[in-house]
């Protein structure tokens, strides 16, 4: 049973996926274990990106799947945070484009990572504030414009003056971000795409 | 004039004998740039970006052709409003939503809905896009329909001054329309939810969009045409929803263009790299394929090499943060490895604002030194 419902998200079974969880709320069963098993199924579905079976198409209707379905549960989704680790992550400002931003959002969520996401076009100080509020161990800042670095190295500068870089790593993605970029905004690490950034959130949190 | 018409037959022989798989005296230089010369004039990106089409052109040639010889330019003028013709979505503007110096940028909203696949398989394509022109972009005929009465004017002058606007007019298949119509989260939860209707709505608007090219071609005797793509790109979608809702659209907007006797410069920006394979079905030597610098150009050399002409791909990046130098040892290397036959040098997509005038320089003369 347990099994089911989690291939049943990985293999995007939206209906069948959303009757089972109603179903099986409707016999009194506690969320916390329907729950477990659909975070299952999004994991199952990042192997499956990794595999470069599923691509940004497969992530994006799985997230929605999941959000449905967890939507069911209200709050015994929200108290059911076992997360291995914590980012705040945003596009930074004046750069509307979200895109990239989002997939990073999915797959780190896929991989047991609490996504802090504070939108697009994020004002410095919105930063500061996120990490303040929220002490996670990572902080990711995408671009899409070259116009954007900028912005960018301001956001990073901004993080070092308030102490609040120390004990954390930024992170840097996006179409035209590389490792050049990566040292000019003074960034910890450049992540290639959605996966790279995983790998390398887990690898520093030690977790395999 | 006749000096300047000696080195545009010269300079369009060179990018056919390019795009011909043919043997060169050297690589052609074909370069794109719009929001970089206005900041490299010193114009600010607001009067650019909404300004008349002759203002655009002007100066596009007085910023480009002060940094070095080049064989043609991609465009023929730029107006900001002729973004939401190709992505269907409202364009956030410079000096409007957006301070005066800031880039434009496409805001992706859901201006289409689900019951619009009905429409546009009960209605047709041509009904529905003048209609969404006129009441969900704002009477969007009124802000483009100037820009395209100049297009031949801006066409000429460029052959006035020896350089080949080589495709001056952007077209591309129903899924770019869609996806942006509908915003991308939507559309592609419409691929699964949906797949039938969205395809329906694909086969009507095809033939429409392909017999718009062909008058296109020959109304603006075109040598070359850009059949663009960004978010269609194998990257972002699994391969089977690849080939069912993005190769064959593609496939039969080429063959068309081929079949006019015009080049289909392939602008495909992001990573095609999975899917290089299927370009081969392509009709061999007639055209272009243009990455953006995130496909692997010299994949796609190992790949296409024999049947197609690449152009690129210098990196954004490269010209926003790097130095000159960087640029020529790239450059150089593109030019061995990807050329010297079938290629065409360029920037990645567009040269960017913020690009710095040497790098673009270093660009230019690696094709002359």
């Amino acid at each position: 049973m347990a099994e089911h419902l989690s291939r049943l998200l990985a293999d995007l079974q939206e209906d069948q996926v959303i009757e089972t969880v109603k179903e099986r709320l409707a016999t009194g069963e506690p969320a916390i274990g329907i729950i477990d098993e659909l975070q299952k199924g999004m994991e199952l579905v990042g192997q499956k990106y990794q595999a470069q079976e599923y691509y940004l198409s497969e992530l994006i209707m799985s997230a929605d799947i999941f959000k449905t379905a967890t939507a069911l549960m209200g709050d015994a989704f929200k108290a059911s945070n076992d997360k291995i680790g914590k980012i705040v992550l945003g596009t930074v400002y004046e750069d509307i484009h979200d895109i990239g931003k989002d997939i990073v959002a999915i797959v780190l969520s896929c991989n047991g990572i609490e996504v802090i996401d504070l939108g697009v076009s994020v004002p410095i100080e919105s930063f500061v504030e996120a990490v303040r509020q929220h002490k996670p161990e990572f902080v990711g800042l995408s671009c899409l414009l070259t116009t954007a670095y900028d912005n960018m190295k301001a956001t990073v500068a901004a993080l070092d003056a308030s102490g609040l870089h120390e004990g954390r790593k930024i992170l840097i993605g996006g179409g035209p971000v590389d490792e050049t970029t990566r040292d000019y905004v003074n960034a910890d690490a450049f992540c290639k795409n959605a996966q790279e950034a995983a790998d390398m959130v887990k690898k520093i949190l030690g977790v395999k | 004039m006749t000096q300047a018409s000696d080195l545009y037959a010269q300079r369009l022989q060179r990018i056919q004998r390019a795009v011909a798989l043919e043997k060169q005296d050297r690589v052609p230089v074909v370069p794109l740039a719009d929001s970089f010369c206005a900041k490299y004039l010193g114009e600010t990106l607001s009067v650019f970006c909404t300004g008349t089409a002759e203002a655009a052109t002007n100066a596009q040639i007085k910023a480009i052709t002060s940094l070095g010889e080049i064989d043609g330019f991609q465009h023929a003028t730029f107006n900001a409003n002729l973004l939401s013709t190709l992505w269907l979505s409202k364009v956030k503007m410079s000096g409007v939503e957006l301070p005066e110096d800031n880039l434009w940028q496409v805001e992706e909203t859901e201006l289409m809905k689900t019951e619009d696949y009905d429409v546009i398989i009960r209605d047709g394509w041509q009904k529905f896009i003048d209609d969404f022109w006129m009441y969900r972009l704002d009477n969007l005929g009124a802000r483009v329909g100037p820009i395209f009465a100049a297009l031949p004017a801006a066409i000429q002058a460029w052959k006035d001054i020896g350089i080949v606007p080589f495709s001056p007019v952007i077209v591309t298949i129903p899924y770019e329309y869609f996806c942006g119509a509908r915003s991308m989260r939507e559309f592609i939860k419409d691929l699964f939810r949906r797949p039938d209707k969205v395809q329906e709505a694909m086969d009507v608007a095809i033939p429409v969009l392909i017999e718009q090219t062909r008058q296109i071609c020959r109304g603006f005797k075109l040598h070359g045409i850009w059949v663009g793509g960004w978010r269609a790109a194998s990257e972002f979608l699994s391969r089977p929803l690849w080939e069912r809702f993005v190769f064959p659209y593609y496939k039969q907007m080429i063959e068309a263009v081929v079949a006019e006797g015009v080049v289909p410069v392939l602008h495909w920006d992001s990573n095609w790299t999975r899917d290089l394979e299927y370009l081969l079905q392509f009709p061999k030597a007639k055209c272009v394929f243009s990455p953006d610098g995130a496909t692997d150009i010299f994949k796609a050399k190992e790949v296409l090499g024999d049947h197609m002409c690449i152009m690129g791909d210098v990196p954004s990046e490269m010209l926003a943060l790097a130095t000159p130098e960087k640029v020529t040892e790239y450059c150089k290397r593109l030019i061995s490895e990807i050329g010297p036959t079938g290629f065409i040098l360029a920037q990645g997509c567009d040269i960017p604002p913020n690009a710095k005038p040497e790098n673009v320089r270093a660009l230019i003369a690696s094709v002359h030194n």
